[in-house]
């Protein structure tokens, strides 16, 4: 179900922030309960509750006491201006380095971008 | 759950069921007998020696089969020991009834055919109509039976082949109450060697019967007290 | 239940499998007891369901001793290959026991079970596939309900599709009635996901307890050119190295904070997470 690479929580964090990003979870919709994640990935609860109290440290949930988890309302802008920060370290500067090891000249790269805008 | 309900069913049952085909065995043999020839003797007299075997095995499984099952549903050594206890004392005068009812039962049949109900072996009792000797016989015999494989049961549980030692004590006990009783034991060689054959005072068979069945239970007793479970797939 | 466990020794003759364990686990989670075979993870299973009694040390639940104490007896169970709640004679025959022995039996629970498993009420366990008397033992210790509840090995007996289907059963019913479960295993990567803790022991003694995720971020294969990677690693606990031509890669056991993840992206080195199986075959000491 899990590919070992990072730890289950975490991709579930993960998981729950693209669907916020995605605009499938918007601000305020409640999200599934710890015991719902338990059982569709087949895991402790206690595992799901960590993904939920990282996402509600970071601001991204809320919680609802004895009703359940909700998105914060502006947890889609703040995820946005996050990834936004990290977009050139973790996406950009990646591409460079491959670019390069693999000989596509920056110019060619630039170009393409470019070609996708004017479209 | 102070008293071994479930467990004094189930051996109930399984009791009943073998008493019935026992039964239906000793009918099956007499018809026979009475095709081809003629009834002269008791059959069921035959027949109940079986039930000793069973007694010998009800004691053995008692240790073997759930003492284990009890521990591993969280009860103690001791509650088994108390409830096996019990199951043994009742179970032996439930068998000695249904040995008795068989008796009866033989009586009323052989008399409506015409047959004499001979007996062949020596008894506490003379003639089979001593319901209450018959019915004292075998029940200090299944108690004893029964002591002695709950002894036999545990010696076989807690140490395997060492098992094998426990062995004489459980004949001990059996050729104790057997020769108080002055019945053929039906047992290999001891049987040759000891022939018990004039009947004792009623008191001194009854306190032998019950001090082997006490000595048994007590022994049984000591070898799982702090018996481990064991670890071999059974 | 709160479990504590001091300074253990469990002996057979000469052997003594079970030497010198202390831990404590607090209650009411599901726990993971790791250790190759032979390791003294039956043994003490054992003396922990009140099977045996100690050789030296203690053992108490919820603050009190096991054996032969049936206010705390009353609460486990363990089941093991050995079937001894259920080779009692039919599968009909061992709920009949356990409803009448175990006080908080779920009649209706361990029904549903046998239907999910296929196990017939009037069959004889003893003539079950060894699957299938597994299953048995699964449906008895689930639906006991008791408070400590102890699985050893004996679910490993079920085919994959089962197994999967004991996994989830064991997580809703903890989810609906939270209580401590342990189980036992050597085959860990099925179910790592499931435990909240895990407890490794090897020879007899700890080798950790920690908790799973913990454990987990704490074990890291490092991967590079050989001598950037021996620098890095020169300060942790390696737990096994391979290498590859220049490329090398090496387990390391330990926290690794913020400045060292750094420190390693800019030397070039990839990290990665290490299986639990994987972090459990070094932490026992590699193939013997």
């Amino acid at each position: 179900m899990f590919d070992d690479r990072s730890p289950i929580y975490r991709q579930i964090a993960s998981r729950i922030k693209a669907d916020v990003l995605s605009g499938a979870l918007k601000g305020d919709d409640q999200v599934m309960s710890t015991t719902q994640y338990a059982t569709y990935y087949r895991i402790n609860p206690a595992t799901a509750a960590k993904a939920f109290q990282q996402l509600v440290d970071e601001g991204v949930l809320y919680k609802k006491r004895g009703i359940g988890m909700f998105v914060s309302p502006d947890a889609r802008d703040t995820l946005r201006a996050e990834r936004r920060e990290s977009f050139f370290a973790e996406v950009v500067e990646p591409m460079i380095s491959e670019a390069r090891a693999i000989g596509i000249p920056l110019r060619d790269v630039v170009r393409r971008i470019e070609e996708r805008e004017q479209r | 759950m102070r008293f071994p309900r479930r467990l004094l069913a189930a051996n109930l049952y399984i009791a009943l069921g073998l008493w019935a085909a026992l039964a239906t065995i000793v009918a099956l043999i007499v018809v026979g007998v009475a095709i081809f020839g003629q009834v002269t003797e008791s059959a069921w007299e035959k027949g109940s020696l079986a039930p000793r075997w069973y007694a010998l095995f009800v004691g053995v499984g008692l240790i073997t089969t759930f003492l284990p099952m009890y521990v591993a549903h969280g009860q103690t050594r001791r509650r088994f020991g108390v409830h096996a206890a019990i199951t043994v004392t009742l179970m032996a005068p439930a068998v000695a009834a249904m040995i008795t009812l068989g008796y009866l039962a033989e009586r009323g049949i052989y008399h409506l055919v015409g047959w004499e109900q001979k007996l062949t072996r020596p008894h506490l009792f003379t003639e089979p109509t001593q319901l209450h000797l018959l019915f004292l016989e075998h029940l200090l015999e299944l108690l004893t039976w029964m002591a002695a494989g709950t002894l036999i049961g545990a010696g076989f549980y807690r140490w395997q082949a060492g098992g094998l030692l426990t062995i004489p004590v459980g004949v001990g006990l059996v050729v104790l109450t057997q020769s108080a009783i002055g019945t053929e034991l039906d047992l290999p060689i001891v049987d040759r060697v000891l022939r018990p054959d004039t009947p004792q005072p009623l008191g001194l068979v009854i306190g032998a019967g019950l001090l082997s069945f006490l000595i048994g239970l007590a022994l049984a007793w000591t070898v799982v007290r702090d018996v481990p479970l064991q670890n071999k797939v059974s | 239940m709160r479990i504590d466990v001091e300074n253990l020794v469990l002996r057979y003759g000469d052997t003594t499998a079970v030497d010198g364990l202390t831990f404590n686990l607090a209650g009411d989670k599901i726990y993971g007891l790791l250790g190759r075979s032979g390791s003294g993870k039956t043994s003490l299973l054992s003396v922990l369901a009140a099977f045996r009694r100690e050789s030296a040390g203690s053992v108490r639940v919820n603050g009190q001793p096991v054996f032969e104490n049936a206010d705390v007896t009353r609460d486990i169970i363990m089941i093991r290959d050995g079937g001894e709640t259920v080779k009692i004679g039919t599968a009909e025959d061992a709920v009949y026991f356990a409803e009448w022995l175990r006080p908080n039996w779920d009649g209706d629970y361990a029904r549903s079970l046998m239907d999910r498993f296929e196990l017939r009420p009037k069959a004889k366990v003893s003539e079950m596939s060894k699957g299938q008397q597994s299953a048995m033992g699964v449906v008895i210790g689930l639906a006991s309900r008791a408070p400590l509840t102890i699985f050893d090995e004996s679910y490993l007996g079920m085919d994959v599709p089962s197994r999967y289907a004991f996994y989830e059963a064991i997580l809703a019913d903890y989810m609906l009635h939270p209580r401590t479960i342990i189980l036992s295993a050597h085959l860990i990567e099925e179910i790592s996901s499931l435990l909240e803790e895990v407890v490794i022991i090897d020879r007899g003694r700890l080798v950790v307890h920690e908790e799973t995720e913990t454990l987990l971020s704490r074990g890291r294969a490092v991967t590079g050119p050989a001598d950037r990677v021996d620098a890095f690693t020169s300060g942790f606990t390696v737990l096994g190295t391979r290498q590859l031509g220049p490329t090398k890669s090496t387990m390391v056991y330990g926290d690794l904070d913020q400045d060292q993840r750094r420190q390693a992206v800019e030397a070039g080195l990839e990290l990665e997470p290490i299986a639990m199986q994987d972090l459990f075959v070094h932490l026992t000491g590699g193939p013997r």
